[in-house]
């Protein structure tokens, strides 16, 4: 299947990886098909791009990369609309939020895409744990030059 | 907007498959306990517009950076995964 983005141009999607979301990502509901790309394996962030929609495209990061005591717990209601019966098929992808003036980079730990790889379904899932922060920053807020890890 | 008066332990029901049941009054905060089936996201109204506003910043990425977001990757790359290194 031939998909025009935005970003990489026509890309040839390997119908097997396609991704149906369930719910969907909050504000982009509308957008079902969806597929992740990564541009080289060793680069962290990978691009979450719409196949509906070849302009929308979300940069992701496996959450447990930027902080190892990630500890997300997802209740039996999105559990069960996953299909997830074993955790080991779980692939959890934080959304990136880079700006400018003043730079920053978040990433989103409280509402992860939990991706269930063995069924290729996901969701956005908003944590009940108000400990997870929406805005989980990568970078010192504020700062344009070298980046450092910022306590949240 | 329906506008219902409810006693606490009263429920009202929405279609055949959503209740919500008052459960305790205290000052100007209200318990309320919501049973829906799984496709029905339920969520306190601030978080979701919260995050729905930072998703949509996020897919806004290109016109905010513009072409510097190879260079902020590879810069975020060599951050992250040099702290891993350290571990």
């Amino acid at each position: 299947m031939k998909v025009v983005t935005a970003r990489f141009g026509e890309i040839d999607v390997d119908e097997s990886k396609i991704i149906d979301m369930r719910g969907g990502i909050i504000g982009f509901e509308h957008l079902k098909k969806f597929v992740l790309h990564m541009q080289d394996e060793k680069n962290p962030f990978w691009w979450f791009q719409s196949l509906d929609d070849g302009k929308v495209a979300f940069v992701v990061i496996n959450p447990f990369i930027a902080k190892a005591d990630y500890e997300p717990v997802i209740d039996d209601n999105n559990t069960k609309l996953l299909e997830i019966e074993n955790a080991e098929h779980v692939v959890l992808l934080a959304i990136v939020t880079i700006l400018q003036n003043p730079f920053s980079v978040s990433i989103n730990l409280r509402a992860p895409i939990v991706v269930n790889a063995e069924k290729k379904i996901a969701k956005q899932v908003i944590l009940e744990d108000q400990m997870h922060p929406v805005q989980y920053y990568l970078t010192a807020t504020g700062s344009d030059d070298e980046a450092s890890m910022a306590v949240d | 907007m329906l506008i219902l008066t409810r006693k606490l332990g009263e429920s009202i029901t929405i279609g055949d498959d959503i209740k919500i049941t008052f459960l305790e009054a205290k000052g100007k905060q209200v318990r309320i306990g919501i049973e829906a089936p799984p496709h029905i996201a339920v969520h306190r109204e601030e978080i979701y517009k919260l995050i729905r506003e930072q998703n949509i910043q996020a897919a806004n990425v290109d016109s905010i950076v513009k072409d510097t977001l190879p260079d902020i990757l590879e810069g975020l790359k060599n951050l992250l995964l040099k702290d891993q290194q350290e571990l």
